[in-house]
């Protein structure tokens, strides 16, 4: 099979890499979009750590060589070139709006987690329960914004989930145009320092790979 | 980023190294894909290592 890496504008620079099974990579032209691809000499992929991690490296590399990236998830391969021209050409307009969007910029993600408060809190009712739950979920939720929006306003989109009820405050992504991305680390150390019970962790810069759907939600 | 980061940081960023393959990044329809099984394998693995992130960080009294 074709296994899709990751779609690019092109003039698509193919890194010097290998990808998964060591086989070299290949860049399909397609009108305005090219396809970073492999040949795999099988039909499926399991997820293996180290199918994972190629795929990774290989995105990472395709992304450092060039402009504008779309990562491909995961374990998607297309039986032949035809296939492959064709599931991109129904969804030209789109892939080539998700390419503007991410050109020059890198993701970065946020994970905030909260001390637990262990058992410390036993609910006299069930109607005390839920009203210290549904403090507590507020609470959660004016923290993550907090926390978020000053980031979001850096970043060209952002995305972000807030788990009800967990230590998990938020965990979020944020697309960054490469030549700020100090400021944006700047900006997390000094959220941390006024947060000095949470703890933060911000990882990347990562190929836009929560920005390479459809239409991801905007800040 | 990658240098030096203490053995929570560094668990953080293969979990969210893994998500991002595994859950991000575009998918194209009429394309071979993973069986879910194969998938919710991966996350069972997941889930273990956040929670592991999770008692580590706890241990370091906010060391982020």
């Amino acid at each position: 099979m074709l296994y899709l890496y990751a779609l690019s504008e092109p003039p698509t620079d193919a890194p010097d890499v290998l990808g998964l099974d060591e086989t070299p990579l290949a860049v399909e032209r397609m009108g305005d979009i090219d396809a970073v691809v492999g040949a795999l000499d099988r039909a499926r992929v399991e997820p293996s750590e180290r199918a994972i991690l190629d795929h990774a490296r290989v995105v990472a590399a395709v992304a450092e060589a060039n402009v504008a990236v779309l990562p491909a998830r995961f374990g998607r391969g297309f039986t032949d070139g035809p296939a492959l021209r064709s599931a991109v050409g129904e969804r030209s307009a789109e892939l080539t709006r998700a390419l503007d969007l991410v050109r020059g910029c890198s993701e970065l993600a946020l994970r905030v987690l909260a001390p637990s408060d262990g058992a410390s809190t036993v609910a006299a009712s069930g109607r005390d329960y839920m009203r210290t739950r549904l403090d507590e979920q507020r609470r959660t939720e004016r923290l993550a914004d907090e926390l978020h929006e000053p980031l979001a306003a850096l970043a060209r989109a952002a995305t972000k989930s807030v788990a009800a009820g967990s230590e998990l405050v938020l965990s979020a992504a944020y697309l960054v145009p490469r030549d700020t991305l100090a400021d944006f680390e700047a900006l997390v150390t000094e959220l941390g320092a006024g947060h000095p019970d949470l703890t933060i962790a911000c990882t990347g810069p990562w190929p836009p790979y929560s920005f390479a759907t459809a239409e991801p939600g905007a800040a | 980023m990658s240098e030096h980061l203490p053995a929570a940081q560094q668990d953080v960023t293969l979990l969210e190294l893994v998500d991002r393959v595994l859950n991000k990044g575009v998918v194209l329809t009429g394309d071979i894909t993973l069986s879910v099984a194969d998938v919710d394998l991966v996350y069972v693995g997941l889930r273990v290592l956040l929670a592991s992130v999770a008692t580590l960080e706890q241990g370091e009294a906010g060391g982020a």
